[in-house]
């Protein structure tokens, strides 16, 4: 199943956020979305979200979630499986494969008895991509996974989300601001900017960047024939 | 695995202390009052023996005692009932529906119909103005206040508190207004609003008793989808749960449930806030569990409650609400403190 956006406007009283957003995401990828702080990068994929949260195939990872939660981390990676579970069944088997799965897959096995909150900033990021992952999701929509994780973990995570894609033929958007983990990782290059989508494209280049971010790139090449960019 | 079933078999026994410890305090609740009642006597009336007790004594077990302690326990289990899903919706510990003026609401509610005169029976011999009044009160406050505290479809924590201490106090404030304007009625509205059991009577029992099977259902069947949207409303609705529509049935079933409370025996605050919290001292966290371990630990605690007031000063009588706060508030920072305690070792051996 390929998300279509199509001509996607969001408001705010007067303020336009995003404005005729278009853009058919592509199953089996990983498309990024770039560009500038504010630029509505989460609005896009927030209206995607909505359209499609009805068919039961998009698990979503807000960049932070607000106030208590007060469940322990295994009964929080549970809320994946809410929309498989019956009012009289309880846990199934399959639920709790899934469940031990997820937290293995984001190394949380041996702290699934601690209360949520009392997590670290990253440890509930992990957390709650444990718990899309046990959603057993075709799609996995990410806002900014790597904002509170260490450079350990955020390479953890990306290389997880690229598993997926290859082994079991998932598919992620996933908002990003390092544009070189972007690079790295992506498969295709969304370029917003002041809430338009301004181009979609299958590598970056510091031309593309700038246009983004409307100041200036430079880029290098490692000896291992990666390409590092960096604002000059 | 076995572990996590240990944890789920670990809540129903506590489950089924919280309902054996109701019963045995009922029963110790039925037994005491302003005149004595043996535990026998009791005992027999129960097991249909009643023609060998005293007349008198059958008359003050089945019109006074039985739908004073059961009203106790029904208000008791609905107001904690109450408590732990708005501290679910509103992710926020403080959240009670007497902090948040929803209490206050639903008396001033209540208060209108009492003091226009619309206070007639409309069914059931005790079902009357005030109930719709206090129900319409609620509603209207809880909404007052949603949409005062919902920031970009969450709620934040200082301006939800904030937003229902204001309206508490403009609730308040209006039924001071009412009761002056009406000095005739004002004893009456008076003696309800600090909160009392003493005129339980049977039939008002029995309204409270269908408005808790029909309510307490809802948000039994309801309280797992409170869990999902802590994730956030998208996250919630690819799991198939609709935020609004939760909270619209959320919303107007605690409404509902509160405010029969209120109409019934007035504003019992504090019970809402520290029930939940002793529920989680307990470690039963999700939100289903807790319902129900609130339910029964808030009439538990409201029967022993009632049980002093109608003891320590007979054949006078306590205000329910003070009762409360001196037995509950001390009990809970107790409880706080050891949970410091026992945290600040943690930290130490860690």
């Amino acid at each position: 199943m390929n998300l279509e956006a199509k001509n996607i406007t969001v408001s705010y009283g007067n303020s336009v956020v995003l404005s005729d957003a278009t853009h058919t995401f592509e199953e089996g990828k990983i498309s990024v979305v770039l560009g500038p702080n504010g630029c509505g990068k989460t609005t896009l994929i927030k209206a995607l979200v909505r359209k499609f949260a009805n068919t039961g195939k998009l698990a979503y990872i807000p960049q932070e979630i607000y106030g208590d939660v007060g469940l322990t981390v295994r009964e929080t990676v549970a809320l994946g499986r809410y929309d498989k579970s019956r009012f009289f069944t309880g846990e199934t088997e399959e639920d709790r494969k899934h469940i031990d799965d997820a937290l293995k897959l984001m190394e949380l096995s041996d702290k699934q008895d601690r209360i949520y909150d009392t997590l670290s900033g990253g440890e509930k990021q992990r957390a709650m991509a444990a718990r899309a992952i046990s959603q057993d999701a075709e799609w996995f929509i990410m806002d900014e996974p790597s904002s509170n994780l260490d450079i350990v973990h955020t390479k953890h995570i990306l290389d997880t989300a690229g598993r997926l894609v290859k082994e079991q033929g998932k598919s992620f958007i996933i908002v990003l601001h390092d544009i070189n983990d972007a690079a790295h990782y992506g498969d295709e290059f969304v370029l917003m900017r002041e809430g338009r989508i301004i181009k979609v494209s299958d590598t970056l280049s510091a031309e593309l960047l700038e246009e983004t971010y409307g100041t200036s790139f430079g880029e290098v090449k490692t000896s291992s024939g990666q390409t590092i960019f960096y604002a000059s | 695995m076995q572990e996590h079933n240990n944890h789920s078999d670990r809540f129903l026994i506590k489950l089924t202390i919280a309902v054996i410890m109701l019963l045995c305090v009922m029963a110790v609740s039925l037994c005491l009052g302003s005149s004595g009642v043996s535990i026998g006597d009791v005992i027999k009336y129960f097991t249909g023996r009643g023609e060998m007790i005293p007349k008198t004594t059958l008359t003050i077990i089945g019109r006074i005692r039985i739908p004073r302690t059961l009203t106790a326990a029904l208000v008791g289990g609905a107001l904690a009932s109450v408590g732990c899903i708005m501290q679910g919706v509103f992710r926020n510990p403080m959240a009670d529906p007497s902090v948040l003026g929803i209490s206050s609401g639903a008396a001033l509610g209540a208060a209108v119909a009492i003091v226009t005169g619309l206070n007639g029976v409309i069914m059931f011999g005790a079902f009357t103005g005030a109930y719709i009044g206090a129900i319409i009160g609620a509603l209207v406050t809880w909404l007052m206040v949603f949409t005062i505290a919902t920031r970009n479809g969450h709620y934040d924590t200082s301006s939800t508190l904030l937003a229902g201490i204001a309206i508490s106090s403009i609730m308040s404030a209006l039924i001071t207004v009412l009761m002056t304007l009406h000095l005739e009625q004002m004893e009456r509205v008076y003696l309800w609003m600090l909160g009392t059991f003493s005129a339980s009577t049977a039939e008002k029992t029995k309204i409270l008793v269908i408005a808790v099977c029909i309510l307490m259902p809802v948000l039994i069947i309801i309280a797992p989808r409170i869990d999902v949207m802590k994730l956030g409303r998208e996250a919630a609705l690819t799991l198939g749960v609709n935020q609004k529509r939760t909270l619209a049935i959320t919303l107007a079933a605690c409404s509902a449930l509160l405010a029969m409370c209120v109409a019934n025996s007035g504003i019992i605050g504090f019970v809402g806030l520290i029930i939940p919290h002793i529920v989680s001292f307990f470690r039963v966290t999700r939100m289903r569990r807790r319902l129900a371990l609130s339910f029964f630990t808030g009439a538990v605690f409201m029967v022993v409650c009632d049980t002093v007031c109608k003891t320590v000063v007979a054949p006078g009588e306590l205000a329910i609400g003070a009762v409360t706060s001196l037995i509950g508030a001390p009990y809970f920072l107790i409880l706080l403190m050891r949970s410091r305690i026992r945290s600040g070792k943690e930290k130490t051996s860690v």
